[in-house]
């Protein structure tokens, strides 16, 4: 494993977990973690279901207290947050211009009500993932992608340095996985933005973070490191507990089990 | 003629408690929207009865220890406490081997189990308390017609001042929280408003109506498709309108004020339910 101080992302440290231990109540999930984020990374923290990812992204974000280590932050950092799909209530009443615009209370504070700097932030954001012509459309009427693009476009209402983005691509067929791939390639290309992806599926992120992190609570694992590195046999082995390989096919990364004394 | 002339003639007795219906219908119709898409209806049934036993409380503590609860603010007084309390403890009960409704549950039922208990113990205030937890919207002193309209200012004041943060932390509170924003202090604030109306609007209309009116105005206004601020404002007409229907429909055909609300709130949620049905 690599020490913080030799992780990629280019920019200064946005945030970091030293040493920490997370979990919920008493009950540390995973220790020693050791994880920093820089200003431009793309970093996707993957593992299997309930293996710690999201808790990971809680503790480093500050909104979940830590049962052991430290968290630094350099200074105030704007951050965007994109909750997995289905943890959205679609029985409100909210139209994907509302959603988005809630991205912009936090910064705004109390008694203060949104003005044409916040409203323009928020158009924006909705056309930067392709949902400015779907402002006014009932949330609960959008497909599962456009539910998406209208949670990542909340996210950059709030003009974010840091997008922290939580299995975007859940339960989405390829195509729309594919699109939000990209809108979150898109987005992570046009600046100095600091994407943190947790994904379930190593295969959904491959081809566009540049830091990988492996998550098991269960094997006690929490490995992060360039995406070069980690997807040597050896790392991906210390995941899935067995051989797999990553192929380039048509430009995209694809990760295949290695058959029991086989090929893949 | 003659029964709204008799009506009209006897306005010294309905002013005050047809203002004070209105005044609770437009306010609980208004916060059921929050309690219906919030999924905690049946935590708005256990406030009510949580309510009811802090009134219950409040009597014993009069008989038993001698302690001044004979007027109606010291009793609503008991009767907030109590309710602000179990708003906030249902509002923070977060058990991780049984499901929250689960607490609501046992909430509702316990409490119920003591106020029925209260009221076999406290005989000489049994009316009373059957008033508070079937309703009673008959009589109305000025002082609660007082007590209802700072309520009711008290919670438009909360959600006009704090309605973007309200409506994202009940919303979305895991993406609140991961933003920084302190979602309990918002769902205390939150609680706090219900916590108020609910001992408030039973103390006048009783615990049977104050479910209804937290619940059939904001699911009629929700079948309509409306977006939420256009939705908070149609369920607080919704409710002032079966508050106020209710009541002028049970003085004219001579039946139960608080149930006579219940059917003219269940009423306004037949429109809605009939274009639902249609697609």
């Amino acid at each position: 494993m690599r020490s913080a101080a030799e992780l990629p992302g280019g920019g200064p440290v946005l945030m970091a977990l030293r040493r920490a231990a997370v979990g919920y109540g008493k009950k540390a999930l995973l220790r020693e973690v050791e994880l920093e984020v820089r200003a431009g990374d793309f970093l996707a923290l993957v593992g299997p279901n309930g293996g710690g990812k999201t808790t990971v992204l809680r503790a480093l974000l500050g909104a979940l207290p830590l049962l052991g280590g430290a968290r630094e932050q350099a200074g105030p950092v704007r951050v965007g947050y994109v909750p997995q799909r289905d943890h959205v209530d679609a029985v409100w009443p909210f139209t994907a211009g509302e959603v988005a615009a809630m991205g912009r209370t936090p910064g705004l504070g109390p008694l203060r009500r949104p003005g044409p700097a916040d409203r323009a932030a928020v158009e924006r954001a909705l056309q930067r993932v392709g949902m400015a012509e779907l402002h006014g459309r009932p949330y609960a009427e959008l497909s599962g992608g456009q539910r998406q693009r209208t949670l990542i476009a909340r996210a950059l209402a709030a003009e974010p340095e840091l997008l922290a983005v939580d299995e975007p691509t859940n339960g989405m067929d390829p195509a729309a996985e594919l699109s939000t791939m990209e809108v979150l390639r898109e987005l992570h290309g046009g600046g100095g933005l600091a994407v943190v992806m947790v994904s379930h599926r190593l295969d959904a992120v491959v081809s566009h973070a540049r830091t990988l992190g492996f998550v098991d609570r269960e094997r006690a694992l929490f490995r992060v490191g360039p995406a070069e590195e980690m997807l040597r046999p050896g790392a991906l082995a210390a995941l899935y507990g067995r051989e797999v390989e990553v192929r380039e096919e048509a430009g995209r990364r694809v990760v295949l089990p290695v058959a029991r004394g086989g090929g893949a | 003629m003659s029964g709204l002339a008799g009506f009209l003639a006897a306005r010294e007795l309905w002013q005050a408690p047809l203002l004070a219906s209105a005044l609770a219908g437009a306010m609980l119709g208004f916060l059921g929207v929050y309690v219906v898409l919030r999924r905690i209806v049946f935590v708005s049934a256990a406030l009510t009865q949580i309510s009811t036993l802090g009134l219950v409380v409040g009597l014993f503590a009069e008989e038993r220890l001698h302690v001044e609860a004979e007027h109606a603010h010291h009793q609503l007084g008991m009767a907030m406490g109590f309710a602000v309390a179990g708003a906030l403890l249902l509002g923070a009960w977060r058990p991780r081997r049984l499901p929250a409704e689960a607490g609501v549950g046992a909430a509702w039922v316990v409490t119920s189990a003591l106020v029925v208990l209260g009221i076999a113990r406290l005989v000489h205030v049994s009316h009373d308390l059957g008033g508070m937890v079937f309703g009673n919207a008959v009589a109305v002193p000025p002082e609660e017609l007082w007590i209802m309209g700072v309520v009711a200012l008290a919670c438009a004041a909360i959600h006009a001042a704090f309605g973007k943060e309200l409506r994202f932390v009940s919303f979305d509170p895991e993406t609140a929280r991961a933003l920084g924003m302190r979602v309990w202090l918002w769902d205390a604030l939150f609680s706090l408003s219900i916590g108020l109306a609910i001992p408030a609007a039973a103390r006048v209309l009783g615990a049977l109506p104050v479910f209804a009116l937290l619940t059939l105005p904001a699911a009629a206004a929700l079948l309509w498709k409306l977006r939420l601020g256009p939705a908070l404002g149609v369920a607080a007409g919704f409710g002032l309108l079966a508050a106020v229907g209710g009541y002028l429909a049970s003085w004219f055909a001579e039946t139960p004020t608080g149930a006579t609300m219940v059917a003219a709130a269940a009423l306004l949620v037949l429109p809605g339910a009939a274009l639902r049905g249609r697609g």
